[in-house]
């Protein structure tokens, strides 16, 4: 081999042993791509899916949002065509928002609420629409 | 010569989900090897049937966490087949984009996964940094990183406008860059070929008579990409190149995988830039006729079929995934032949596994 | 009495324990920094000792336990006792002609013990780490023993204290030897069992190799002892490449010792960082067809230079 070539192939051989090694000073000369959770605080984006929230008065019951829910998250509990509740599950809620897309009548809405973890999943549990007797009848129809 | 069994799982750093191997070694080479599924078997075929045709958009999305869009996009075509309907070309857009987003992000993810296993953790943090990008829009554009929940039968849910476009244009550039270094190492660097050239060969025969699919397929030599086969919109109206090879060794697998985000870094730009404009989605019935129907898409790992028939309720009578993962997890024996014990967590990275998919 | 003192304080024991999770943290850090994260606080090496004592300590069915409570203990004691030979900043227990060769010995003792480990237990991850070890020590020993011995021979000195304040007189050996400490860093990553040299204990292949089924205390002695084999090599390295020189004697011996470890230490987890972990066969390639005739070569060199 001569000289140039047996030069190409150490310096090829050095690239190749070396070739990580400018992309990790440049990494060191970046900032840090981690966070300092929990001593720092999380970044929570604009239109993250969270928990959601209902305009009692929007509500009429018709319980689509129930029927479509894939995680069996919202139950219905009905007395009467004008007396129920809505009771929000968000231990089994999947924050899909399938019930935000299902609600004709824009009574739902997805926050970008974070449901923190806790011990006693049964204690988050909410009851959202209390729709009652002694309500007033023109708003329920 | 003496037989020793090594068990490489359920549980095992090596595997992200849990599937049972048995090795057996002889001296430091793999004499015979055998496999145990079925750890995460959630029943969601069965699930489906008991599960209106919209709950069961969620739950199908949830097969898999990597690849879930193209599940939830791939039954919702099905569907639509079942029922006729068209979607506006603006929601095929949409769907595409968020299918190649996933497309990236799920090879950066293995990127990752690979360079872990082999012991260069440096390649692991920056694949992952990089994938943050992916998700971040894909986080954007859905409100989830992981599910993305846009899909309706008759369409996408959420629209994008102009100004979504541009910053996302502008962080493709960056990812860009990021994946041709990425390409660089990957071709160039020392330890990472000595570690994965010539380990866990599977020739363009072999391929074919085991059906593999996806990128494994493709790096032996097998020209398939349902993208460009199938001819749906939005494909049929871009011109891409589907990256192969010959080696079908584990460095023939990273190299057409990384060369495939790239791929899907263009094809995500094509595709903001020439949206048409129109509905996001059209009306759907709740109710299907009697009629049955599959619809195929190319998730990335390679070909998912969902075959679904339709009893005239709103509550499908049998749903059927085949996942690409399971004709690529049957070759492993053919690959696992013969090589040292230390090479048994590249193949087995190389193949790129998703246990969830496989097991449904 | 001041024997006493040196060996139980200063350089002894709780120096070397607070150097050895210093270190810890400073690789640990390093590392992360070239991953782009922010890596762990200065009190994770600590807080993961203390975690671990307090952590239950099993035994499984059919592993030799007395022979699993000894071997940390016993690789313990070889690494402390080495540290009595080895100066730090001038500062030695005691020295003597030879105390070279017994250094080296007692830090090849880990070695011995480590396959052990994976040999008393019962699951077939740490039989199989255990071997690897082995297959190990042979293929970068050898290239280390050389490299270590080119300075004593070039200074005509079997003891390290000597061998760091010959450097006083003339230069820098890592000058006059480059090859030689290029060779004897390696050797110490293999010794060190660090990433790309992991093979024992990679964590993909083999689990946790010979020490998978170690927990609680044995698991904190045998990281106390790796660590503190980590702080010695370096130290040894530092003492025979990079002794006392005339430029520097005018500052102080201690921190100028603590900044050449430091630096040594930070180019070795850039090494971790750089490159993947070695197959074993590859390392063995390595080892007899590349490192052993360098160092072979370097020997030449160093008699010759010698004189």
């Amino acid at each position: 081999m001569s000289l140039a070539k047996r030069l190409s192939v150490l310096r090829e051989g050095a690239r190749r042993l070396t070739v990580l090694l400018s992309q990790m000073v440049g990494t060191l000369l970046r900032h840090r791509v981690t966070l300092d959770f929990p001593f720092g605080p999380p970044e929570i984006a604009q239109g993250y899916r969270g928990r959601i929230a209902i305009d009692p008065d929007r509500c009429r019951g018709c319980s689509l949002c129930v029927r479509d829910c894939p995680a069996f998250a919202l139950e219905i509990q009905r007395e009467d065509k004008n007396v129920f509740k809505l009771i929000y599950h968000p231990e089994r809620c999947a924050f899909c928002g399938q019930c935000e897309a299902s609600c004709t009548f824009g009574a739902i809405t997805q926050t970008n609420e974070f449901v923190r973890g806790t011990s006693d999943p049964g204690s988050l549990q909410e009851v959202l629409v209390n729709r009652g007797p002694e309500a007033d009848d023109a708003r329920v129809s | 010569m003496a037989r020793t069994t090594v068990p490489i799982g359920p549980q095992h750093p090596l595997l992200k989900e849990p599937v049972a191997f048995q090795i057996e070694l002889e001296g430091e080479r793999v004499a015979e090897s055998s496999m145990r599924m079925g750890y995460v078997h959630r029943g969601i075929e069965r699930l489906c049937q008991e599960r209106t045709y919209v709950q069961n958009l969620h739950l199908v999305e949830r097969v898999c966490g990597i690849c879930s869009h193209i599940h939830a996009t791939t039954f919702c075509q099905t569907v639509e087949s079942l029922l006729g309907l068209e979607v506006p070309l603006r929601a095929a857009y949409i769907r595409a984009l968020l299918c190649e987003l996933e497309r990236i992000h799920s090879h950066l993810l293995w990127m990752g996964v690979l360079a872990r296993n082999i012991g260069l953790d440096t390649i692991f943090m920056y694949a992952w940094r990089d994938r943050e990008v992916s998700l971040d829009i894909m986080e954007e554009l859905s409100g989830g990183r992981v599910s993305h929940a846009v899909n309706v039968i008759g369409g996408v849910r959420q629209d994008i406008d102009s100004e979504q476009v541009q910053s996302i244009l502008e962080r493709l550039d960056a990812l860009d860059q990021q994946l041709a270094r990425l390409l660089d190492v990957v071709e160039h660097e020392r330890s990472l070929r000595g570690r994965t050239k010539g380990i866990g060969r599977l020739s363009l025969a072999q391929a074919r008579a085991y059906c593999a699919v996806g990128p494994v397929a493709r790096a032996s030599g097998l020209d398939i990409d349902l993208r460009r086969d199938a001819l749906r919109p939005p494909y049929d109206r871009l011109s891409f190149e589907v990256p192969t090879h010959t080696d079908g060794d584990v460095w023939a697998r990273t190299l057409v995988r990384m060369q495939e985000a790239v791929v899907s870094v263009q094809l995500c730009r094509d595709l903001l830039t020439g949206m048409p404009g129109g509905p996001v989605s059209v009306r759907a019935p709740r109710r299907v006729p009697p009629a049955e129907a599959i619809g195929r898409s190319e998730a990335p790992r390679g070909e998912v079929f969902y075959y679904v028939r339709s009893d005239g309720s709103d509550t499908p009578a049998r749903v059927k995934i085949r996942t690409p993962t399971l004709p690529n997890l049957v070759t492993l024996p053919v690959q696992l032949g013969g090589v040292t014990m230390a090479d048994v967590s590249v193949v087995l990275s190389g193949v790129d596994l998703c246990i969830a998919c496989a097991d449904r | 009495m001041i024997v006493l003192l040196k060996m139980l304080v200063f350089p002894g024991f709780a120096f070397l324990f607070a150097a050895a999770l210093a270190f810890d943290w400073i690789d640990r850090r390093m590392i992360a920094l070239w991953h782009g994260r922010v890596g762990p606080p200065w009190y994770q090496p600590l807080a993961d000792f203390v975690k671990l004592l307090a952590k239950e300590d099993i035994v499984t069915e059919g592993t030799h336990s007395v022979a699993a409570a000894l071997l940390p203990i016993v690789s313990l004691a070889s690494v402390l006792t080495a540290s009595c030979y080895i100066p730090v900043g001038g500062t030695v227990g005691t020295s003597f002609e030879g105390d070279l060769i017994v250094v080296l010995f007692l830090l090849s003792l880990p070695a011995l013990a480590y396959f052990l480990a994976g040999w008393v237990s019962t699951g077939v991850y740490s039989i199989l780490g255990g071997h690897r070890s082995l297959l190990q020590y042979f293929s970068y020993e050898v290239p280390f023993l050389m490299a270590v011995a080119c300075p004593a021979i070039l200074s005509g000195s079997w003891s390290i204290a000597t061998i760091a304040q010959a450097q006083a007189r003339t230069a820098w050996h890592a000058a006059m030897l480059p090859v030689g400490f290029a060779l004897a860093l390696i050797g110490l990553i293999g010794k060190l069992k660090r990433d790309p040299l992991d093979i024992p204990k990679a964590k993909s292949e083999v689990v946790a190799g010979p020490l998978t089924d170690f927990s609680g205390r044995k698991l904190a002695l045998w990281h106390l002892t790796m660590n503190v084999q980590t702080v010695l090599g370096i130290f040894l390295l530092v003492n025979l490449y990079f002794g006392e020189s005339r430029f520097l004697d005018r500052m102080p011996a201690l921190p100028v010792f603590g900044l050449k470890s430091v630096v040594t230490l930070l180019a070795m987890s850039t090494a971790s960082a750089l490159y993947a972990r070695l197959r074993i066969d590859q390392l063995m390639d390595l080892g007899w067809r590349v490192l052993s005739p360098l160092a072979l070569i370097q020997i030449l060199g160093a008699l010759w230079i010698g004189g």
